[in-house]
């Protein structure tokens, strides 16, 4: 474990400086609580424009200064946002952090939204979407969650839509920045071999004097289940079908983490998994299929994920449903729970090796609301879990005859292959976008 | 004189040991992360291949993983993870790579894995056939219904007309038809061999006693063949190639391609330093040109990548579905000739070189990360100790470097062009 120091500043804004031996660079996140859930009705799309255009200028440098002072220094700074978050990511040489923490601070305290870089970008994301389409993998991403979480905040893609992003203004960055951005949403974390005293100064100076205020983002309840349904996404042209599968979960901070990551090991994590098992290397049917849970910080879901040749979409869907079931019948053996937990701690160092990941690690941890405790025994806490609280969670967490069936594919060749798992609607590439 | 800060892998810790097999081991102890990676470096990739069995080192590696003499089909992964690690693989057209990440208590198990499926790998007809139709299900993904697959693998067909380099790494899909087991056995006797074959092992790990360990697992595996050389020939490019791949997509997009050195020409590293000013951050040549104030391109994007015969050096740009493909394809030209006429600054230069050592030390910032540097260093270049002198190389690049190889290498005689023009479904 690094040494960590965790602040909460006079006006909400939380500091974390976490000081680690390693290569010499440095690893930034200014993380902003307002993320693509906030997005207005008939704005999909926003917090993410907020976060891209913020990048092209703040305080009083414009982009393009702020490009040639971070790249000059051989720094990377990134915008992006998810749908809980607007992350702002620096990765610098460790010398080059100092001269770098202001211009990021000020990419959340004072953007200015350049009003020609606001229309270059929307332009650019509308642009972005029609490529987009042609990603079949992709379309299956975006539409799993448009069906998955029907009317939610987390049911849009962050990157928007056609409609929404072709009648943006830049009072909309302006209104969002100013009702979502604030210090008590705001956490910025800072990793690697540097100077403990010198961050926590600079990043007390430069965080400390943002006064805003605003209201914590709500907790949205999980959708409620329902009955199995298909959709299938017309594709004409594909030789292979994206095949989804997706039901309601839970959020990163639940008391099923544990036993869920145990138990989706077994059904559909790594390379042994039954799905792989089943699906990949018993029948040939695809190059991969995996299972996960996807957590945020309100809720989560369920999903499957893989793809085949077209003529056997409906195998390959009759065959995952049948290993959910019979994982929920039957439960993992002690021998699967042990290869999990072996597994799953085994690599978890791994997950912690640079700088960059400890960043996001600790960034995470303050977004969902979890504690160092569980970084620092995760091993024994996977270790911990047993076959019978793998296979209880797996009851309750893999569906039954719930969610969504998702394919993106030639609907005349899939449809009649997936109408035996429940009502089938068709719907065009451009409705996902 | 390499400055502390500059060294970006400290090359005395490496213990390099070759067994009498021909087998090359090479050992990083690090005790930062209590994990270790070990990968093994076979010599052969796409490069090798022929006209008919193009594929067959993709699909071999695929085999790989279907069990040993004392492992059953399934087992190799099964017992990995059960020793908390993870294995994956990945072949190019020079290399076939192999790694495991486990934590430390498993080098043992690891080393048995690894060297059982060195020496008495077993290949079935049934393991064929299983991977046989995974690959094509990966073929699927990643190029038929993939325009950037689409448009790459006719590129390459453009690039180079008789080289091996012209076909894809994961083959024809007649290709990976045709494959039968009797070839399979032929390349795991010649290729698969101790003799061919390196081993990278970085982590939290005892050289002594590991150099033990591998030497009495893998000692007694007999050395193979001489492998075949390779006909590396290509004739001189004398104008300018071109192709289309015509899709049911909703935008353009174009790759344009040029036959630069081979990996081991000091120009390698100049064009480094070149796809850097031209397409590295938001600050670079062509994303400021072509992307923020021409708006002729969505994204831009040029990879450089070192290969052992002369690589490729390609441009890939999207364009915004109204935009004229000719539009952007001379905006691109006069970049790439403003280049090769007036060059580039010292201070674009020290910013490419700057930016070129976070990614070298971002790469070197894990186990895995140290293994594969030093094993791409000797498959490559031909030394493990390359994998530490890339700051050096960049250090030595000037602007006249650049403007040089941006003239010589990317001269319009030379290049290759493949459009992605958007059609209807049929």
């Amino acid at each position: 474990m690094p040494e960590i120091h965790e602040e909460r500043l006079a006006n909400g804004a939380t500091v974390v400086v976490a000081r680690r031996p390693g290569v010499p660079l440095a690893a930034a996140r200014l993380q902003v609580r307002a993320g693509a859930a906030l997005d207005p009705p008939g704005r999909f799309g926003l917090a993410q424009m907020v976060a891209m255009v913020a990048r092209r200028g703040a305080g009083a440098r414009s982009g393009r200064r702020l490009d040639d002072l971070v790249e000059s220094q051989g720094a990377h700074l990134s915008a992006s946002a998810d749908e809980d978050a607007a992350v702002y990511s620096l990765s610098a040489p460790v010398e080059a952090l100092s001269s770098l923490l202001g211009p990021l601070v000020d990419l959340a305290r004072a953007p200015s939204f350049p009003p020609a870089e606001f229309e270059r970008l929307r332009r650019r994301e509308l642009a972005a979407l029609a490529h987009d389409a042609d990603e079949p993998g992709l379309i299956a991403d975006r539409a799993m969650l448009l069906e998955a979480y029907v009317g939610h905040p987390y049911g849009h893609a962050v990157e928007g839509r056609v409609k929404d992003m072709g009648t943006m203004r830049r009072a909309d960055a302006l209104a969002f920045h100013r009702r979502h951005y604030g210090p008590t949403l705001t956490t910025l974390v800072l990793t690697g071999p540097l100077d403990v005293g010198m961050a926590l100064a600079e990043a007390r100076r430069r965080l400390g004097r943002w006064k805003a205020t605003v209201e914590d983002p709500p907790d949205w309840p999980s959708p409620a289940p329902a009955p199995r349904r298909v959709v299938v996404v017309d594709k004409p042209d594909a030789t292979q079908t994206q095949i989804r599968l997706a039901a309601p979960g839970f959020p990163r901070r639940s008391p099923d983490y544990f036993p869920a990551a145990v138990a989706n090991a077994v059904l559909g994590g790594g390379f042994t998994s039954r799905l792989v098992e089943a699906i990949r290397v018993n029948r040939g049917l695809s190059y991969g299929v995996r299972s996960r849970f996807a957590m945020s910080r309100s809720t989560g879901l369920f999903t499957l994920s893989s793809f085949t040749k077209n003529e056997t979409a409906g195998e390959l869907v009759q065959v995952a449903l049948d290993e959910i079931a019979r994982f929920r019948d039957e439960g993992p053996s002690a021998a699967e729970v042990e290869r999990a937990t072996s597994y799953l701690a085994g690599l978890y160092p791994m997950s912690l090796e640079t700088h960059d990941q400890w960043a996001d690690r600790l960034a995470d941890l303050q977004l969902y609301g979890y504690g160092l405790d569980e970084v620092r025994d995760y091993r024994e806490r996977v270790r911990a879990v047993t076959a019978a609280a793998a296979h209880e969670v797996g009851r309750r967490r893999f569906p039954a005859d719930t969610g969504v069936i998702l394919a993106v594919g030639p609907a005349r060749q899939v449809v009649a292959q997936l109408e035996r798992f429940g009502p089938v609607r068709v719907v065009p590439v451009r409705r996902v976008l | 004189m390499t400055s502390a800060s500059d060294r970006l892998l400290d090359l005395d810790r490496v213990v390099a040991h070759t067994f009498p097999n021909g087998l090359r081991v090479r050992l990083y102890p690090d005790r930062l992360v209590p994990a270790v990676s070990y990968y093994t470096f076979f010599r052969v990739g796409s490069r090798n291949e022929r006209p008919g069995l193009t594929g067959i080192s993709h699909l071999f590696e695929h085999m790989m993983f279907n069990g040993s003499e004392r492992y059953g089909p399934k087992e190799f992964d099964r017992v990995l993870e059960a020793h908390g690690g993870t294995s994956n693989a990945y072949t190019s057209n020079d290399l076939t790579a192999y790694y495991d990440d486990f934590a430390t208590e498993a080098l043992p198990t690891v080393v048995d894995l690894e060297s059982d499926r060195m020496r008495a790998l077993r290949i079935t007809e049934d393991g064929l056939e299983q991977e046989r139709a995974v690959v094509k299900e990966e073929r699927r993904l990643r190029t038929e219904n993939s325009t950037f697959g689409l448009m790459e693998e006719q590129l390459e067909s453009l690039v180079y007309q008789a080289h091996p380099y012209r076909w894809p790494v994961i083959g024809w899909m007649d290709d990976i038809d045709r494959i039968q087991r009797s070839d399979c056995l032929d390349f795991f006797g010649t290729y698969y061999a101790p003799s061919n074959a390196s081993i990278y092992v970085a982590g939290d790990v005892e050289p002594d006693a590991t150099l033990r360990l591998l030497e009495t697992a893998y000692g007694a595996i007999s050395a193979g063949p001489a492998a075949p050389p390779v006909p590396a020939g290509e004739p001189c490019q004398r104008g300018e190639r071109r192709a289309a791949v015509r899709y049911p997509a909703q935008a353009p997009a174009m790759v344009a391609g040029f036959r630069g050195p081979a990996a081991s020409s000091p120009d390698s590293a100049a064009l480094d330093v070149l796809q850097v000013c031209l397409s590295a951050g938001e600050g670079s040549r062509l994303k400021r040109r072509l992307v923020q104030e021409l708006e002729v391109a969505v994204t831009a994007s040029v990879s450089w990548g070192w290969r052992i015969d002369p690589g490729l050096f390609m441009v890939f740009l999207e364009l915004a579905p109204e935009t004229r493909p000719q539009r952007a394809e001379e905006a691109l030209w006069r970049e790439l000739a403003r280049v090769a006429h007036r060059g580039v600054g010292l201070r674009e230069v020290e910013r490419a070189r700057r930016q070129l050592r976070s990614f070298v030390l971002n790469e070197l910032s894990t186990h895995n990360g140290v293994a594969h540097a030093l094993g791409q260093a000797e498959a490559l270049l031909g030394d493990w100790r390359e994998a530490g002198t890339a700051l050096e190389q960049y250090r030595s690049v000037t602007p006249a470097d650049v403007r040089r190889v941006a003239a010589e290498y990317l001269d319009p005689v030379r290049r290759n062009v493949v459009w992605l023009e958007p059609e209807a479904a049929r």
